[in-house]
């Protein structure tokens, strides 16, 4: 739950910002009236929803009212406009025939402003393709948030259903889930929920009509369905009997495999197949779009939960119900009151262990467990991003339509003087934006389903419902919005600088008396400022991003990953230890016998692509310890001779493990430098570990460097590595294996002689994974570089923008002053001294630009922690390179006018007058 | 000035209707009067914000509602604004609901319903 956490204040005040910001567009009167009571109660309805439906339910509520206000103010300065009327025109007929008055105005004001643009069409092309990109980055981006984040699952009543994880920081383990005697505390004592089921996903061999195949299972409890509120969509779906200890084999296939698999015949049920080597009977389909708990999944077993089960043993994922009534916080407090009963039902577990392991349980919407809190702050930011480059669009465009605004002063003046109002005027250059704004909602509503397309496409594996993205009629409302919003602002400035007061004197002196004012410029010079502050920005978020993903590349796994490829296969649960690992080693052994091997290692897991690892708590001979003492706690997993090797993992001090240690039954065990250093007197050979007190004490014959074997990014654990076969004190869980192979410089492993070599040993073992190490350690940075690729697009999206706004400013000014500088060159003026003048016009926005996107991006990039590695947000690298790169851009952008300055022919100058 | 005629405003805005049914069980606050329009509706209307305190605005201005002075509850927060049903709220309320039943009945009357 952690980034949600943050996350939901800062979302209840943007929404607040926002809501008020957009009320500003309200005319004043309508703002006194009833605004500040609206955005009094928005806060308070924010608030609850926060509440009551998390970070999901704000946005939400911030998106509707947002779009309920943007609706409201067009009627509100309907309102406002036929009130005058009235009052202007006494009796003129009340409002309906203003309406039509202003209907038929309106249109007026379309098709002058069509048929001016249309005069123009590079500048009407550019400003409302410049929207375009704004509009459909941002309707892009939200279309992933909507469907990821705040679509909720499609299940009946999905925000009730909860997931129960467990914290245990004071062990040191990977994120605990439950167990079976955590499942039964619920399932018994916890009136909160009114139903509770569980789930484990893995993997099987599936052989039907003779063929092998690895599938993707979830063993679940019968209740889930029930809970889920899903049925089978043919045959059944599991009851009690099926998940008996005793029961016959069942399972219910996916849709996709049906289809794929099974030719979507109806036939099938009834029919059997062999998993793992059990004969079990499909019994049902489930529905399409079914996606619990992720596409991958093929096949739905019954999973046994034993009342009586252990205490110990956390590998299964829970799920409840929230009984009718009960709050998530509410059921929250209770879970944690009942963990005091953990002690009463298992005697094995004290108090006081629960205590010093910091023992408790987290309940949270499993919509936010599906999407996990660094995925949801990754699309958050990504939004907020493409929101900025929307902004800066509009401000461009605003720069644009200023100039033109100028360009044109002498026919407004006309018009003004021809009895044409400010607010007819004002409606002018309404008419104008908003044909801009529907220009761009036109074309950047396509553009934005082209850009989803690419993002379901070439997203990282990491987003979980991608594949449920697509635009919705609500982006279509979202685009209308963005369009008319970016129409309006675009309007203000203008509407504001050339009221029809202002425009009496420009006729009087051939619209050239207020040039050079030094007020003239200055509402575009701040436009350009803050859309330069907020390309820094962008800036220095995708230098963060760009440090963070270089610090996750540049971690050491530990060892040599070049040249290593990992071949996973399986021959099924429950395959006896000593069969399996000699199953293995052959195939290991004839592989190794293939041309371009130079070594080739055995493990039931490896580095970071998976496995069957354990941990739990271990003792260690030489130091006995009280029972009420916190045991330490430890990974450990099964390796063969020439492991070590064959990956290159270093091995520290000691001997690496031998086949004939396996082979001669001795228990030995190596130990990494973390476990040495953590656990063990000395340097730790010599002494002697076991994970479980009915076997024997294994001798530590070695320490072998630290690898990252579960996370590339999480600090390395305590591992132990055993050997493969141990004889009577083995743990080894040999369902599945890899073979880690290792080619000789130039060579390349051949996936067909390695299949052929397995189905040679036994035809029903398939290969589950063929994948190079290197392939391994890309996927491991895979949301990283999405997350990173986004955001140096926009920032280099804004950058571009913000740097054609300082041009063209510059350039127009240079324009202006083209005579004055003719008559400086003529007085003798040098051209350093020219292009200093006006550079010196340029710096001084930029600088103001630099400053104010520092402090912003200070503050902002704070917002990022949660997806940085290793990389401070106040990072001085990005700090610095930022500006230094916006400030190189930003002189390139004013140093064009001014070297076009430098070269103005006085004559030319002055004759053009 | 002859008194307003109520069947002038028909048929009233969704938002409207849900202001006065509620303020006709007494004075409310906005907050309030949107939690008995979701619970009365099962979450099927949402009275937004903008939507709400204008629509309260408005008939106000029409003179179908009224601010309440002095005795709201001293606990509550001072920037609520009570309102309650005037007499031509009521008439309004009254006019809209026998429009309504008026469609009711004739789509009883139907075929659909077993009419003749």
């Amino acid at each position: 739950m952690g980034g949600h956490v943050r996350l939901r204040p800062t979302l209840i005040r943007i929404g607040r910002i926002a809501f008020g910001l957009l009320a500003g567009l309200l005319p004043p009167k309508a703002r006194r009236e009833w605004g500040r009571e609206a955005a009094a109660d928005l806060h308070q309805l924010l608030e609850s929803a926060g509440r009551a439906g998390g970070s999901g339910a704000v946005a939400r509520v911030v998106i509707r009212s947002l779009m309920d206000l943007a609706g409201r103010i067009p009627v509100e300065w309907a309102r406002v406009l036929s009130m005058r009327e009235r009052h202007g025109h006494v009796n003129a007929g009340g409002s309906r025939q203003g309406w039509g008055e202003r209907v038929m105005s309106m249109w007026h004001e379309l098709r002058i402003a069509l048929r001016t643009l249309a005069r123009r069409p590079g500048y009407a092309a550019t400003a409302s393709l410049t929207l375009a990109l704004g509009i459909a980055g941002s309707v892009s981006i939200f279309t992933v948030v909507r469907a990821v984040l705040l679509e909720p699952l499609p299940y009946p009543d999905s925000d009730r259903i909860v997931s129960i994880r467990h914290h245990a920081p004071g062990l040191d383990l990977p994120e605990l889930e439950n167990s079976e005697g955590t499942l039964a505390l619920y399932a018994q004592e916890a009136d909160f929920l009114s139903e509770v089921a569980a789930y484990d996903t893995g993997e099987r061999n599936l052989v039907s009509e003779g063929r092998p195949e690895r599938v993707e299972i979830v063993q679940v409890s019968p209740g889930l369905l029930p809970l889920l509120g899903v049925d089978a969509w043919l045959g059944r779906g599991f009851t009690e009997d099926d998940a008996g200890e005793a029961a016959a084999p069942v399972a219910l296939l996916s849709h996709g495999v049906w289809v794929n698999r099974f030719g979507a015949d109806p036939g099938v049920l009834g029919s059997t197949v062999r998993i793992d080597g059990r004969v079990s009977e499909l019994v049902g389909v489930m529905p399409e779009g079914f996606d619990f708990p992720s596409p991958d999944v093929d096949i739905y077993l019954p999973l046994y939960l034993d009342p009586q089960g252990p205490f110990g043993a956390f590998g299964l994922a829970g799920v409840g119900r929230l009984g009718p009534g009960v709050s998530l916080e509410a059921a929250a407090v209770q879970a944690e009151a009942l963990q005091e009963r953990l002690p009463e039902m298992h005697p094995g577990i004290e108090a006081d262990f629960l205590e010093g392991a910091g023992w408790s349980v987290s309940l949270e919407r499993l919509q936010e467990r599906m999407v996990g809190a660094e995925v949801a702050s990754a699309l958050w930011i990504v939004l907020a991003t493409v929101g900025v480059v929307f902004l800066i669009a509009c401000a461009n465009v605003t720069n644009l339509f200023l100039v033109r605004a100028e360009s044109r002063q002498k026919e407004l003046a006309v018009r003004a003087a021809m009895g044409a109002g400010g607010r007819r005027l004002a409606g002018g250059f309404l008419a104008e934006s908003l044909v801009l704004g529907a220009a761009g909602g036109l074309v950047g509503g396509p553009l934005a389903a082209v850009a989803v397309g690419l993002l379901v496409r070439h997203g990282p594996p990491g987003i979980p419902r991608l594949h449920e993205v697509a635009l919705g009629p609500l982006e279509m409302g979202l685009t209308a919005l963005l369009a008319v919003v970016a129409g309006v602002l675009l309007a203000i400035l203008p509407a504001l600088r050339w009221r029809g007061s202002r425009l009496a004197g420009i006729l009087r002196d051939g619209g050239r008396a207020s040039t050079d004012g030094p007020g003239r410029h200055r509402v575009r010079n701040v436009l350009v400022a803050g859309q330069l502050a907020m390309a820094l920005v962008l800036l220095v978020g995708s230098g963060l991003m760009l440090r963070s993903f270089d610090a996750v590349r540049k971690v050491d796994p530990g060892f040599e990953a070049t040249g290593v490829v990992t071949v996973g296969l399986s021959l099924g649960e429950g395959v006896d230890g000593r069969a399996g690992a000699t199953f293995y080693q052959e195939v290991a052994d004839r592989v190794g016998a293939l041309p371009g091997v130079a070594s080739v290692g055995l493990a039931n897991a490896v580095p970071l692509a998976g496995g069957s690892a354990n941990g739990g708590s271990f003792y260690v001979e030489s130091m006995p310890r009280d029972d009420d003492e916190l045991p330490p706690v430890a990974m450990y997993k099964a390796v063969g001779a020439d492991y070590l090797e064959s990956l290159g993992h270093p091995l520290v001090r000691g001997r690496a493990l031998t086949r004939g240690d396996w082979e001669s039954g001795e228990p030995v065990a190596l130990v990494n430098e973390t476990f040495a250093r953590r656990f063990l007197p000395n340097d730790g050979l010599g002494e002697a570990i076991r994970w479980d007190e009915e076997l024997d004490f294994a001798r530590v014959v070695g320490v072998v460097a630290d690898v990252r074997e579960l996370d590339l990014t999480e600090p390395p654990r305590a591992w132990a590595y055993l050997p493969l076969v141990v004889g009577e004190w083995g743990y080894p869980n040999m369902d599945r294996a890899y073979l880690t192979v290792r080619t000789q410089e130039g060579a390349s492993l051949s996936a067909p002689s390695v299949r052929e070599i397995v189905a040679e040993l036994d035809p029903t073992v398939p290969l589950t994974s063929i994948r190079t190490m290197e392939e391994v350690l890309a996927a491991e940075t895979a949301g990283t570089s999405f997350t990173m690729t986004l955001l140096l697009i926009a920032a280099l999206t804004a950058l571009f923008l913000g740097s054609i706004g300082l041009f063209g400013v510059v350039s127009y000014v240079v324009g202006q002053r083209t005579r004055e500088i003719g008559v400086r060159v003529a007085l003798g003026a040098r051209a350093e001294e020219i292009r200093a003048l006006v550079f010196r016009q340029g710096i001084g926005v930029v600088a103001g630009g630099v400053v104010l996107g520092l402090v912003a991006a200070f503050g902002l990039s704070r917002l990022m922690a949660s997806i940085l590695f290793e990389v401070s947000t106040s990072d001085p690298v990005s700090f610095l390179l930022a500006p230094v790169v916006l400030v190189a851009v930003a002189l390139l952008a004013t140093w064009l006018p001014a070297r076009r300055a430098a070269r103005v022919d006085p004559l030319e100058a002055l004759r053009a007058e | 000035m002859t008194p307003p005629d109520p069947h002038a405003h028909l048929p009233l805005k969704t938002a409207w209707f849900h202001i006065l049914l509620t303020l006709a069980d007494g004075p409310a606050h906005g907050y309030a009067i949107r939690e008995q329009t979701e619970g009365r509706t099962d979450g099927a209307v949402t009275l937004w914000p903008a939507t709400l305190y204008g629509a309260l605005r408005d008939l106000e201005e029409l003179g179908a509602i009224e601010p309440l002075q002095g005795d709201a509850d001293p606990d509550d927060d001072q920037r609520r604004r009570y309102h309650a049903l005037t007499s031509f709220g009521a008439a309004l309320l009254r006019a809209e609901t026998e429009r309504l039943q008026g469609l009711v009945d004739a789509a009883r009357a139907s075929r659909a319903w077993g009419g003749t």
